[in-house]
């Protein structure tokens, strides 16, 4: 009987040691694949923003279109990489709440002060349901403008924002 | 950050503080261009500057370009751009674009964050790094920023972006305050005005006020009859137990001797000496003074109990009215409102503000007025009593409301949050539910249920903690507040006691006050909840008035003229045109339609073909430019004439709750049963509907009879024809039906589209083998016009998509 096809076969990723990601003066990316082929303009996407970040980054030229799939950051050249990780943690600004000082409100609008590894912050919520709590006591936060926040583990907050958090879980 | 000629960069030597840290920043910041810049900071701006050149535009940013929050700031003057970045480095970077030199400002919108870009004709530069809380801000900033750019460069035509209506907004805010808007009502919680929506809500209950003030009324009569017991408790022991028992137990029974002294009636006298002269009671003595007393006592008993229920029934009759009322009025003008206005709404919520919000406010106008005037009336009365009886003793009597009111604050607040949590807990268990019943086949196809079992004991286990959580306040609750009254009634037995000693209070006194107290908790309980059931019927007004409130976005205009006969001209000027606010849905759409041409619209999905649709039949106005019908513009004919000249077929066409002869006769209001079956047979649809036991009165939607996807469709078209109107537009017509069925769906079409005016959208490229020309619209934009062939000819977008569709029916035929 004739072997079933893997499906991971089905992903090609791209020869990740042999590409090439700089930057142009545009403040664009560029990107220069294995085969020759060049692309300005490139957008880089993470597959997983919020699960696994530094694998399975989707590059994409100006025109929207796949260009090909990085498996892992590690596996680029030292220079590219840097370049690359750069662009996304410009492109995914999501601070880590430390600490909440205040939180309160009605109907499930809240605002809120908090401490984060980017600074201090006061946020307004317009739902509840913005508050999503996931494995491990991550839990991501979405504030009434789209900004995003998380907490690695709510269960290592101090009491004090342990008690105003928990309100909102 | 690149190197150009054209980016002079500068140091500063020394850190400018940044005034206010991004925790400080207030919410309800103005929106402005034109920011106020910090002392230190505009003397460094100034210094920079040429003569005679003026800043235009100050904004600051709350992100640095490390993604630290942090102000930065942008300045742009009539010939330069200038940032200040401050980007970790103890000094001021400072960059310098000169205004000539810029090509394009772009906004460039990331995950949490957004850069202002600035592209020149050899490099791009990164002037500012913002959350999306300031993106409005530079919103607004970017055009300014192009209309300075194009001042200092005349002579090169910039690009003009055409940006959607409310560019610069934040929709998620309140415009007044900046507090976020809560999703589920979009009504601002803090700038409710309470106090006008309340008002404007009693006016609801003024067409009833000859039922309405009368309850009150009673409800007044009620609440001061309802306290004459404890009254007249302490009148019959004062008057009668207490000396008859110092007769009996005094005099060693000299029953013979004096009498009983006749009484002296306090507060009741008049009452009492009118009831017991009128009864003229066979016994004599105590005995005649104790069943008048007793009678008096049941007589204010049963008037209470009925006028309660006497005034219940109406203010429930009020209640019913203005409820009725106002879902009427608000429904009303629910119809007359615009497609934009249901499009940011779910139907869900604008359901339940028709039915519990108008409910909740019932509840309000007709109890919590009531209930507020009525509480506060008894508890007046109860002081007013007490405090004329013994003044001193009340004073005493009253030490432990302070803490009732307080626990039952503090108690209430604590509950509502618990049982928000509750409530939400609960919701999760029911989306569980809600997701793996009907997707039980999923769930068992993969051999998932014990994978949902755990889930689901988790959530109830969150449910049981969070009742848990209620449970231990509700128990710890009632003893405590038993407990201060408890101890109200320990200090009157103790402060009045004593004060018996002293002569100052007799035994009946000492009675009553212990029966009002027990009086008094009800209404202070009722009263502290007082504003919470405010805010909310507040907050329910405002999602009710909202409605009310909205005007129509598509509306006639005064002097809007009534088409009689249109000929069918249609002409789209250079029409733009944003649902959202953020992207345009058309951008800058021009084509002419002569009557009796049928137009094909073509393109990808998103590329604007529904759109067209929707400006056509003025569902929505354009933003920009204008969309003629023989000559006029559209915004100038009355909608209800324009309606008239234009029938829909939708790809998921709805049929109404009713029979099939009522929604085929929908468009036609008094159309003859003649016409509806002939308008039946030119749908083809003649032929099913008769087969139907009950024909044309076969009952169709949700609970009606099963009708396929295709004899709906027919329905609808019948639907169409009935009208007979000038312009007809076929969206997706038959892409949901079988071949066969389609086939016979295009006989009909056919027959409908002869001597009209035709916009068809279709997927199915086939479906459109009628039409005179095609439009192909491609990002917003028409991309060709022409006929088929001509399109084939012109090898473009319009021959990919056909050679991509001969392609799949190739793939079908196999």
């Amino acid at each position: 009987m004739q072997e079933a096809t893997k499906i991971t076969d089905e992903v090609q990723f791209l020869d990740a040691p042999n590409v090439k990601i700089a930057r142009n003066s545009f403040e664009e990316l560029m990107v220069e694949l294995p085969d020759g082929t060049s692309h300005t303009n490139v957008e880089a996407v993470r597959s997983f923003p919020l699960t696994d970040s530094s694998k399975y980054i989707t590059l994409l030229d100006s025109e929207g279109e796949e260009i090909g799939i990085i498996q892992d950051l590690k596996l680029l050249p030292r220079e590219s990489a840097e370049i690359l990780v750069s662009e996304l943690q410009k492109r995914y600004f999501m601070p880590k709440i430390t600490k909440i000082h205040e939180l309160d409100g009605q109907f499930g609008v809240t605002q809120w002060v908090v401490e984060t590894n980017r600074g201090p912050v006061t946020f307004g919520m317009r739902t509840r349901y913005d508050v999503v709590s996931l494995e491990n006591g991550r839990v991501l936060i979405k504030d009434a403008d789209g900004n995003r926040y998380e907490i690695e583990n709510y269960h290592r907050l101090d009491p004090a924002s342990l008690a105003l958090l928990e309100t909102q879980l | 950050m690149p190197k150009s000629s054209n980016v002079r960069r500068d140091f500063l030597r020394k850190r400018h503080s940044n005034g206010h840290s991004a925790s400080e920043q207030p919410a309800d910041e103005e929106l402005t261009t034109m920011e106020e810049v910090p002392e230190e900071l505009e003397e460094r701006v100034q210094t920079l500057l040429a003569n005679g050149e003026e800043i235009k535009i100050a904004v600051s940013t709350d992100l640095r370009f490390d993604g630290n929050y942090g102000k930065d700031w942008v300045f742009a003057t009539d010939r330069r751009l200038i940032a200040f970045n401050q980007n970790g480095a103890p000094e001021h970077q400072v960059l310098e674009i000169p205004l000539a030199s810029v090509e394009a400002v772009e906004i460039v919108e990331m995950y949490g964050n957004n850069i202002l870009k600035v592209r020149t004709s050899e490099d791009a530069t990164e002037v500012a790094r913002y959350s999306r809380r300031v993106s409005p801000k530079f919103e607004l900033a970017t055009p300014e920023l192009e209309t300075l750019v194009q001042d200092a460069n005349p002579d090169v035509e910039h690009e003009k972006q055409h940006r959607p209506q409310g560019w610069g907004k934040n929709k998620n805010k309140c415009e007044s305050c900046g507090q976020p808007l809560p999703r589920w009502s979009g009504v601002c919680v803090n700038c409710v005005e309470k106090r006008k929506l309340i008002f404007r809500l009693i006016r609801y209950s003024f067409p009833f006020w000859h039922i309405a003030v009368p309850a009150l009324a009673l409800m007044m009569v009620i609440r001061l009859v309802s306290l004459l017991p404890a009254v007249l408790s302490k009148e019959m022991v004062d008057n009668i137990l207490v000396p008859a028992e110092r007769n009996i137990s005094g005099a060693t029974l000299t029953v013979t001797g004096e009498p009983i002294p006749d009484p002296t009636w306090g507060l009741l006298s008049g009452i009492v000496e009118g009831v017991s002269g009128w009864l003229t009671l066979p016994v004599a003595g105590g005995w005649g003074h104790l069943t008048t007393i007793v009678l008096l006592m049941v007589s204010f008993n049963v008037f209470t109990m009925g006028a309660s229920a006497v005034r219940g029934y109406m203010m429930a009759w009020v209640g019913q009215n203005i409820t009725r009322r106002l879902r009427n009025e608000t429904y009303e003008h629910l119809n007359s409102l615009s497609l934009d206005f249901y499009n940011q709404r779910d139907t869900g919520n604008l359901m339940s503000r028709i039915t519990s919000d108008v409910a909740r406010l019932r509840d309000f106008i007709a109890n919590g007025l009531q209930d507020l005037i009525g509480d506060s009336l008894t508890l007046v009365n109860i002081c007013a009593i007490m405090f004329l009886t013994n003044w001193k003793l009340a004073a005493w009597t009253l030490i432990p409301v302070p803490c009732l009111i307080f626990f039952t604050i503090f108690f209430g607040r604590k509950m509502s949050k618990v049982f928000s949590v509750l409530w939400k807990r609960y919701a999760d268990v029911s989306t569980i539910l809600a997701s793996t019943i009907p997707g039980v086949r999923v769930v068992k196809a993969f051999a998932r249920e014990r994978y949902e079992i755990n889930r689901f004991s988790e959530k109830t286990y969150q449910v049981f903690d969070g009742e848990m959580n209620a449970a231990k306040l509700w128990t710890l609750y009632r003893p405590i507040m038993e407990f201060i009254i408890f101890s109200g009634s320990i200090l009157i037995w103790l402060i009045g006691g004593s004060q018996i000693f002293d002569g100052l209070l007799t035994l009946g006194e000492l009675f009553m006050f212990q029966a009002l107290m027990g009086r008094f908790f009800r209404p202070v309980y009722t009263l502290c909840q007082m504003n919470e059931r405010f805010i909310r019927a507040a907050t329910s007004a405002d999602r009710v008035f909202e409605i009310i409130d909205t005007p129509p976005s598509v509306a006639d205009r005064e002097d809007a003229v009534t088409l009689e006969n249109i000929k069918g001209d249609v002409e789209f000027k250079d029409v733009y045109f944003s649902y959202d606010a953020e992207k345009n849905a058309i951008n800058g759409v021009s084509f002419r339609a002569e009557a009796g041409e049928m137009i094909g619209l073509v393109g990808h999905s998103g590329a604007g073909k529904s759109t067209v649709i929707n400006l056509i039949t003025r569902f929505y106005d354009p933003s920009e430019g204008s969309i003629e019908i023989d000559g006029h513009n559209t915004r100038d004919i009355k909608l209800k004439a324009l309606r008239q000249q234009v029938g829909v077929v939708l790809q998921d066409p709805f049929l109404f709750q009713g029979t099939i002869a009522e929604n085929i006769g929908y468009s036609k209001p008094g159309a003859s049963r003649h016409e509806i079956i002939a308008a039946a047979k030119a749908a083809n649809a003649h032929e099913f509907i008769i087969k139907f036991p009950d024909g044309y009165d076969t009952m169709v939607g949700e609970r009606g009879a099963r009708v396929s996807g295709g004899e709906r469709q027919r329905i609808s078209i019948a639907r169409a024809i009935l009208k007979n109107p000038r312009i007809l537009i076929l969206d997706e017509a038959t892409s949901s039906v079988d071949t066969e069925t389609e086939s016979n769906i295009q006989e009909a079409l056919e027959r409908l589209v002869r001597g009209r005016t035709v916009f068809a959208i279709a997927h199915r490229l086939s479906t459109l083998k009628y039409a005179d020309r095609l439009v192909v619209l491609k990002d917003g934009k028409v991309d060709e016009i022409g006929t088929h062939e001509e399109l084939l000819a012109r090898d473009g977008t319009y021959a990919v998509l056909c050679e991509k569709q001969t392609e799949l029916s190739k793939i079908r035929a196999l």
